[in-house]
């Protein structure tokens, strides 16, 4: 198939990465909608085929087929963004976004475990789960706080990439988890910045008004 | 423990954007503070009288702020001035959300939960700050008062030097390090949660960048204490 098709659960946080990054950067793309909740689809034989993890979002790009949002995000940039600014080719920015790419699929995930724990149910342990979100937020506003100082608004460059894109669903979504924004100053700040940008969209549990 | 007559910290003044708005506590008690577009800062009850939602979720336009819900907005002295469901409703005097006396001090906003009329003067601390960080810890502010005194905070200024902590007034302290000066603005959440409102008392021309993250060090510092060392041995 020609094109960009995204396997999608509306209410997948790391479905809405890749929505807001093909969003961001102007591309045609065609939903697949996937019965995730309940019907858990993702797992089932023809899905597993194209990702073995049984996870979303998967992407079809004409011939290439990948799955992980952060690789997804990745792609998309290089394929898409000539100018280099949305995933920067080298040095301090390069390994700016690498560093903060790798927190987001990595310890990060624990945020999207507390919040389908919250919503859907599944299995763990909720408040183990918000602490440990909470102090992976926490990691990032201690960032973007010192950030500021630099007049920084960015995590890992002197304008948005990519990794701006992968971490805000966490901080976004955490009311769904039981945190609120009180603690995390630098966050809201970023956060706003955030939603500015062009192509900036919602999804269920982040505000349309802010 | 009483809030009569106390003026509390709730932010950094840096950290209420003109146009935006941010849930607090104070004592168990919800707030929010919000500065509307024109700057002004306000801390109300964080309850639209509709349906009870936070105010806090919702945003700011011009002077007024809206519930997400529903749309209503209220103007500055927390009077609703407008129902979208009902625009051409002359809106009752009787919806009104509880406002209360406001200041900017020592970088930072201050609110008295009591009154006006009881209020005593706000803290006042004339000259240049440079905003740091609010920082906050799972323990009474007595306990972070004890840690703050057994964590030394190194000047930015000089080599060495002793630090020494004083109450100003009310919630408002200093902590002075050699020719530094921080204002630390302690912030009762509730019994068992406090935040540190964290300025330096000096020219940005100074402080700005590099002497911020000196001292947001410090209050890394402060945190690990306090929450890797059991509740006794802080407060000892």
């Amino acid at each position: 198939m020609a094109g960009i098709v995204l396997y999608n659960y509306e209410l997948d946080e790391n479905c809405y990465k890749v929505r807001l990054a093909l969003s961001m950067l102007g591309l045609k793309w065609e939903p697949i909608a996937v019965n995730a909740f309940p019907g858990n689809e993702q797992t089932t034989p023809p899905f597993l085929a194209m990702n073995p993890l049984g996870t979303l979002p998967i992407l079809k790009d004409g011939d290439l087929t990948l799955f992980g949002a952060e690789a997804i995000l990745a792609h998309l940039a290089r394929a898409n963004d000539a100018a280099g600014k949305w995933l920067p080719a080298e040095g301090a920015d390069f390994a700016g976004v690498m560093q903060w790419l790798v927190f987001s699929a990595g310890a990060l995930a624990v945020a999207g475990e507390a919040r389908r724990n919250s919503l859907f149910d599944t299995p763990g342990d909720g408040e183990a789960l918000q602490a440990s979100a909470g102090k992976l937020l926490r990691i990032m506003d201690d960032h973007m706080i010192a950030r500021g100082y630099e007049g920084l608004d960015w995590f890992a460059a002197g304008h948005p990439t990519i990794a701006d894109i992968a971490l805000f669903p966490a901080f976004a979504l955490s009311r769904d988890f039981g945190i609120d924004h009180d603690e995390y100053a630098g966050l809201r700040r970023w956060g706003r910045r955030v939603r500015s940008l062009p192509g900036f969209v919602t999804m269920p549990g982040i505000p349309d008004y802010y | 423990m009483t809030t009569a007559g106390v003026w509390h910290p709730v932010a950094l003044s840096a950290s209420i954007e003109p146009g935006s708005s941010a849930g607090t506590h104070i004592d168990g008690k919800e707030f929010v503070v919000w500065r509307d577009n024109s700057g002004a800062p306000h801390v109300w009850e964080d309850r639209c009288p509709h349906r009870g939602m936070k105010l806090s979720f919702g945003f700011v336009r011009g002077d007024h702020i809206a519930c997400l819900y529903h749309g209503w907005q209220y103007d500055t002295a927390g009077q609703c001035r407008y129902i979208p469901a009902h625009p051409e409703l002359d809106v009752p005097g009787s919806i009104r959300v509880p406002v209360f006396q406001t200041v900017e001090a020592a970088g930072m906003i201050w609110v008295a939960t009591e009154p006006t009329e009881s209020a005593p003067p706000a803290p006042q601390e004339a000259g240049e700050t440079v905003s740091v960080r609010s920082v906050f810890f799972g323990a009474a502010i007595d306990a972070v008062l004890a840690a703050i005194e057994t964590t030394p905070s190194r000047p930015f200024s000089d080599e060495a030097a002793a630090s020494v902590l004083r109450q100003i007034d009310g919630r408002l302290y200093a902590l002075t390090v050699g020719n530094d000066r921080l204002l630390l603005g302690l912030h009762s959440l509730s019994g068992e949660r406090t935040a540190l409102h964290v300025v330096i008392a000096g020219p940005a021309a100074r402080y700005a960048g590099k002497g911020q993250a000196h001292f947001l060090a410090w209050t890394a510092e402060l945190r690990h204490r306090i929450e890797t060392q059991p509740a006794a041995a802080v407060a000892a």
